[in-house]
């Protein structure tokens, strides 16, 4: 029995090794499957898509900040890629030639000022009906988008009431302050005012008597100059007048000095001469006499400098006493004024929080895991276990059943028996090699969909092997089941491929089990399907601990035992 | 081991399966194989009504019939994939059963279709189904290339099975049947389809394996490869055995006399066989210038060609027909067409 097994489940690995289209369905096809539906399904979860995200026309007529803000928070948005056009012809244009625009944008003219202005304001989108599904995606995230915008406006709007009246009651406040300053500014300022006032009335008459003083002064030195420039005249007059005298008497006292030297010379040329005259000395008369000359002393008076000794002009008074004291007075200042301050006060602060508007704020909804993670999955987390299930049943089924029937009808399977195989051995063996075929398949599409699609493999990867494991088990038994329900090739292909897709779709691997209704979930509780993808879906998507995959998988094995009976018992009749 | 080392088996190693422990060697003249009143229905249809028969060792067993006969449904129930309703069926004096796996390892089948793994090559093939008989990996090995040089595949030893030709799929099916030595060999139209060398090559090899004490039971319409290598035949139909014996006792049993046929020159004389006794005219046209005679023995050719010359008919040529096995099959089974439906389960 052992050996039976363990040579089939070779020879099995060997007969699947040489079928190329086998191999095909095992991984190449539920690859592409699988990178279809996450690339094309997507956009239901709101998964990033890259470069195969809607794309969305867009026609901005209003271009202003809320326009901005729309398109901004559009462009944020994983799954769309705004497309923006100057009109609607061409936004229609684009909706109905180009792939994946189930809808365009129009934001109209005004919205940024009706929003602004505290009014209510539409965006328009243009449809096109077919496309419904993918419409009501990007409308959903529209609607979110708008209550967000909405919502930051409202916040903003907030902000900045409740910024204004803080600016207001500073204001108020800075107002009351200045008020207060003013008050005691005008106080201060009144008296430096009146001291000013005081001060004034000294300056103006010290100023007046300064001026006075200044006036009496200028007046004086004025007038001692014109007496001192008479007096300097009239003393130069005399001057020049006895300078000339002066010289004509230099002059006399010079030619009186010269005569004197002349009658010297005249003596002794009278002397010579009478020396000369010898004889006639005696002959010669007697020179006539010269006066006596005056004295010297009176020679010298006369070229003395006059002295005028000019009788000092008499000084002009330069007391103060003459000047009369000057008192000013300024007419008197008015009492200072008073300001209603503290009344004012008290009317603003009991008008500020009468005026400031209260905006009702926005009820809107948060998402968080019920298990920690994250509330945004990666659609492959559903599809790489949902589609590799899928080609699992597929790949069981067909080549299970397909298997045997081939074997059947090739009569190896009649050979088989004769060599003292025994059928339970044979099958178990063939079921052993498909149940580590898809075990492996489950693996190694995991695997793909962590490197290439990023699928999360929970806390616990290793984990991942008991779902993966079960369901193999219970796909290669149900298998066995098809095997003896259909009897031929041909009518195993639309059986096989009937339950697999059956299978998968009411077990949950294409959508999410919740879409089905009551009897359908019902229905699935039997299948092993279901329980599976729970397994996965517990580990992958909502990053439960690896217990939480026990119970399913618990169930998926009872489910296969149950199946590996069944398959057992009519294959023993059917083949035996 | 009943394979007789071939001219081009020298050089592998003569180390066969070993004689099965399970089958007690047989009492002088006690059959290996011996089925008594099978009977076996698929709803209201009788497929098997009675049928017994025995193979000895070493004996080669032709089993005969038209389409729907039976004969499948007999080697299933020999082969025990198939239980009888009534009757009883005993290798080596032991009845054996589904259950009995040591007992139908000895078992070698070839089933009339290719029961071959198309993807897998003929060594592949072989060794699987000799590791399934219980040898060892290395002797299995070795045993494959031994049974592949005597089908004459040893050079396509690894090439798909789907690539060969019909009689290479005919000559590699036959060997995954043989390649464990089986005491019991059951051959259900094993030449199906094929050209006369792998017709021949089939033949031969089936005749070395009884030559080497097999049992073999030879289920087939070619009544001349039954006439090659049978010592005996089964003849059933409708589910029931016709007739059985040697050849020449079945070929007797059609009760078929000699025929002669004989084209004259011209139109012999009307009374050219007056006084042949012992010849009956069948047919005759032109005159007499065609004639078609049933003889009673080969002994009344020679009379006959005298008379005519005596006569003075001019013989341009004749033939005689010996009765064969052939005839004897149409004359036990009739000429009515059988439906076309398998007898197989």
């Amino acid at each position: 029995m052992l050996r039976t097994v363990l040579l089939t489940f070779l020879n099995e690995f060997r007969l699947l090794m040489r079928d190329r289209v086998g191999l095909f369905m095992l991984l190449l096809a539920p690859i592409v499957i699988i990178a279809v539906a996450g690339f094309s399904l997507g956009n239901i979860y709101g998964a990033l898509v890259g470069a195969h995200a809607y794309g969305i026309p867009l026609v901005d007529q209003d271009h202003g900040a809320a326009a901005k803000a729309i398109v901004a928070a559009l462009d944020q948005q994983a799954a769309v890629t705004v497309l923006p056009v100057p009109d609607l012809d061409e936004a229609r244009a684009l909706l109905n030639g180009r792939a994946r625009t189930p809808l365009a944008v129009l934001i109209p003219p005004g919205t940024t000022s009706a929003l602004a202005a505290g009014h209510a304001a539409q965006i328009v989108l243009y449809v096109d009906p077919i496309k419904r599904l993918e419409i009501s995606t990007i409308e959903f995230g529209i609607n979110d988008l708008c209550q967000r915008i909405t919502s930051v406006a409202h916040t903003q709007a907030r902000q900045r009431i409740a910024s204004g009246d803080a600016d207001l009651r500073a204001r108020l406040t800075r107002i009351s302050a200045d008020l207060d300053a003013l008050q005691d500014g005008a106080n201060d300022y009144w008296r430096q005012i009146a001291t000013a006032h005081s001060q004034a009335e000294l300056a103006v008459s010290e100023q007046v008597r300064r001026q006075m003083h200044t006036a009496a002064d200028a007046l004086r030195a004025q007038t001692q100059a014109a007496v001192d420039q008479s007096i300097a005249q009239a003393k130069a007059s005399l001057t020049a007048q006895l300078d000339a005298r002066r010289a004509a008497l230099v002059s006399v006292r010079d030619y009186l000095a010269a005569l004197q030297v002349s009658e010297s010379d005249f003596n002794r040329w009278f002397t010579a001469l009478k020396a000369a005259a010898g004889s006639h000395a005696n002959a010669i008369p007697p020179p006539p006499a010269f006066p006596a000359p005056p004295a010297s002393a009176a020679i010298a008076e006369l070229s003395k400098p006059i002295d005028f000794p000019l009788a000092p002009p008499p000084s002009l008074d330069s007391s103060t006493s003459a000047i009369p004291e000057a008192s000013i007075k300024l007419p008197p200042l008015p009492p200072p004024q008073v300001l209603p301050t503290a009344q004012l006060r008290n009317h603003l602060e009991a008008l500020a929080p009468a005026v400031l508007p209260v905006i009702p704020g926005t009820l809107g909804w948060a998402e968080r895991s019920a298990n920690g993670g994250d509330v945004s999955i990666n659609s492959f987390d559903q599809y790489v276990p949902g589609f590799g299930i899928t080609f699992l049943l597929i790949g069981m089924l067909m080549g299970i059943s397909l298997g045997l029937i081939d074997e059947r009808d090739w009569g190896t399977l009649a050979r088989l028996r004769v060599s003292g195989a025994p059928l339970a051995g044979t099958l178990i063996g063939k079921l052993l090699a498909r149940f580590f075929v898809g075990l492996v398949q489950m693996l190694v599409l995991l695997a793909i969909g962590y490197w290439t699609f990023g699928v999360s493999l929970g806390r616990s990867p290793a984990m991942l092997l008991l779902p993966a494991a079960a369901i193999s088990f219970a796909a290669a038994a149900f298998g066995l089941i098809i095997a003896c329900v259909a009897r031929t090739h041909d009518s195993v292909m639309p059986l096989g491929a009937v339950a697999a897709m059956a299978m998968s779709a009411i077990g949950g691997c294409w959508w999410p089990l919740d879409f089905e209704p009551s009897w359908m979930r019902a229905v699935a509780q039997f299948l092993p399907t279901t329980w599976t993808m729970l397994a996965f879906n517990n580990l992958m998507i909502r990053n439960l601990p690896p217990v939480s995959a026990l119970w399913p998988s618990c169930a998926t094995f009872a489910l296969g035992t149950t199946f590996l009976m069944v398959g057992l018992f009519g294959a023993s009749r059917l083949y035996e | 081991m009943y394979f007789q080392p071939g001219p081009r088996v020298e050089e592998i190693p003569a180390q066969g399966p070993q004689q099965s422990a399970i089958i007690s060697p047989l009492p002088n003249g006690s059959p290996l194989l011996e089925a008594i009143g099978l009977h076996k229905s698929y709803g209201p249809r009788v497929v098997l009504d009675g049928v017994s028969l025995s193979v000895n060792a070493g004996e080669v067993v032709g089993l005969l019939g038209p389409n729907g006969a039976g004969k499948t449904t007999t080697l299933s129930l020999l082969a025990t994939l198939l239980e009888p309703e009534a009757g009883v069926v005993r290798i080596a004096g032991a009845t054996p059963s589904p259950k009995h796996f040591a007992m139908r390892q000895r078992l070698g089948f070839v089933p009339q279709s290719i029961a071959l793994y198309p993807s897998l090559s003929g060594f592949q093939n072989l060794e699987f189904f000799a590791r399934l008989h219980g040898i060892p990996k290395r002797r299995a090995q070795s045993e494959c290339m031994r049974v592949l040089q005597e089908v004459g595949l040893a050079d396509r030893a690894h090439d798909p099975v789907g690539v060969l030709s019909g009689g290479m799929k005919r000559r590699l099916n036959l060997a995954c049947g043989m390649v464990h030595g089986p005491d019991l060999l059951l051959l259900d139209e094993p030449t199906v389809g094929v050209d006369p060398q792998s017709r021949d090559h089939i033949l031969e090899t089936v005749r070395r394996a009884a030559a080497a004490g097999a049992a073999v039971i030879y289920s087939t319409h070619y009544m001349e490869e039954v006439e090659r290598i049978c010592s005996r035949a089964l003849l059933i139909d409708r589910g029931k055995v016709v007739a059985t014996g040697s050849i020449t006792e079945l070929i007797a049993l059609g009760g078929r006399q000699p025929l002669m046929e004989i084209t004259f020159h011209s139109a012999a004389p009307s009374n050219w066989r007056d006084g042949l006794i012992g010849v009956t005219l069948l047919a005759h046209s032109g005159g007499d210038a065609k004639v078609m005679l049933q003889l009673e023995s080969f002994a009344l050719v020679s009379p006959i060609l005298q008379r005519a010359r005596e006569a003075g008919a001019q013989i341009l040529e004749f033939s005689v027909h010996s009765p064969n096995l052939s005839d004897a099959f149409i004359a036990l089974t009739g000429h009515v067409l059988r439906d076309q439906v398998p007898d197989a389960h």
